[in-house]
């Protein structure tokens, strides 16, 4: 049932491929979780942007607190444009003991970003070509230092490797 | 009429409705259970942890307003054990945020503050964390100060399940979580609010206080809410 008290966003202009996903998953339980994971997909630059979450309360009659609250709470939604490629780097307890932080700022420092929080889930360089992730753990403990580059596992990393993978991609 | 249920609480055996939680029940008996998170008329939630209960036979505790009334319970409400977890909770609680009882429009009238003062909490042993949280004054009736915020989401709850209007949620997670209208937009700004200020009647804090009233006006009803509720035929 749509909203009729939650206006559509300035830019959400009818979308029949979002429609599409909507209608396929509306009213399920855990449907927004669904939704909001495929039209991530089938952004360009893999986030919600806020006409989006707007556009699905919409449609869904979802209350707009709740669909942000669901955006915001999952780390795999991204509410900022995310780079071309994306270098996810494991920050668990075992990778942190073999180094991974060193491999987290020198990726930083390759890429040129200047953002330091390391407690900062995304950050992307200002050119959208790489997005730097953490993770949690990626559940390859034995072969700490885990990093994911491009959907690739790359395990037992150190910073000359890395440094190999993400320079192929940059060319 | 619903199956009655016996139960014991504090060695006193006492009756039930089967569906009852054990905090209603305790509370309809005399008992005290301290609850920051909990409000008559609104659906338990869990948030808080101070309500914790033992439950003989379970080693570990239960928050009393999420354990539902069994035949046959031994329930123990206060307990050295209890205390110290109850102290502690608080304890981080107060931590968490920026707590300024003397500068605070709520101080005097505030669940928390009394609650700390009930449980024994003279000093806190955790690192305060100091966060820089922002004050939010765009609506026109009410204030939000997140420094005030212990994320107990009595206004969420209420604005949803009394209201209809959806404009609270507690976004992000885990010590990032945070109170937000709509969008993370500014409440004063919001399209689903109408301005019914129950959530401001439930804020068991500051966190949520009314414009230009001294601190005695800003004293809370949070029993409005159960009037309300029972009004309209009980909670659903």
């Amino acid at each position: 049932m749509p909203n009729p008290n939650v206006p559509l966003g300035a830019g959400a202009k009818p979308d029949s491929q979002a429609d599409a996903v909507i209608a396929a998953h509306a009213g399920a339980p855990g449907g927004l979780l669904t939704i909001l994971e495929k039209l991530q997909e089938l952004n360009r630059h893999k986030y919600l942007p806020i006409e989006t979450l707007k556009y699905v309360a919409q449609k869904t009659g979802t209350p707009l607190s709740q669909v942000y609250s669901v955006a915001t709470f999952y780390s795999f939604f991204n509410l900022e444009a995310q780079g071309d490629h994306t270098v996810c780097i494991c920050r668990g307890t075992a990778c942190h003991a073999r180094g991974s932080r060193n491999l987290l700022n020198n990726t930083k420092l390759m890429l040129g970003i200047t953002e330091r929080d390391s407690e900062k889930v995304s950050v992307t360089t200002p050119d959208k070509h790489f997005t730097v992730r953490t993770v949690a753990c990626f559940g390859q403990c034995a072969l700490a230092p885990v990093v994911e580059v491009d959907r690739e596992i790359y395990g037992r990393m150190n910073e000359r490797e890395l440094r190999k993978v993400v320079g192929k991609i940059g060319e | 009429m619903s199956k009655q249920v016996k139960l014991k609480i504090d060695g006193e055996y006492v009756t039930a409705e089967a569906g009852q939680m054990v905090l209603e029940v305790a509370r309809a008996n005399g008992k005290f259970i301290p609850a920051l998170c909990y409000i008559d008329g609104l659906k338990g939630l869990g948030a808080c942890r101070l309500c914790l209960v033992e439950v003989t036979g379970i080693g570990r505790l239960l928050p009393a307003c999420t354990t539902p009334v069994q035949d046959g319970m031994s329930i123990v409400t206060s307990s050295p054990r209890l205390a110290e977890c109850r102290k502690m909770i608080m304890e981080l609680l107060l931590s968490e945020r920026n707590h300024i009882c003397s500068v605070c429009v709520s101080n005097g009238n505030c669940e928390l503050q009394t609650l700390a003062a009930e449980l024994g909490v003279n000093h806190v042993q955790f690192p305060y964390r100091y966060p820089k949280l922002p004050v939010d004054a765009s609506h026109e009736r009410f204030v939000v100060d997140h420094n005030r915020c212990v994320l107990c989401s009595r206004c969420v709850r209420v604005c949803r399940e009394v209201e209809g209007a959806n404009t609270w949620s507690i976004i992000s997670r885990g010590i990032n979580a945070m109170l937000a209208a709509d969008l993370n937009e500014p409440w004063g700004g919001s399209s689903s609010c109408t301005n019914c200020g129950k959530c401001f009647e439930a804020c068991p804090t500051g966190a949520i206080a009314m414009k230009g009233k001294a601190v005695g006006e800003n004293a809370k009803r949070a029993e409005r809410i159960a009037r309300l509720v029972n009004a309209r035929g009980g909670a659903q």
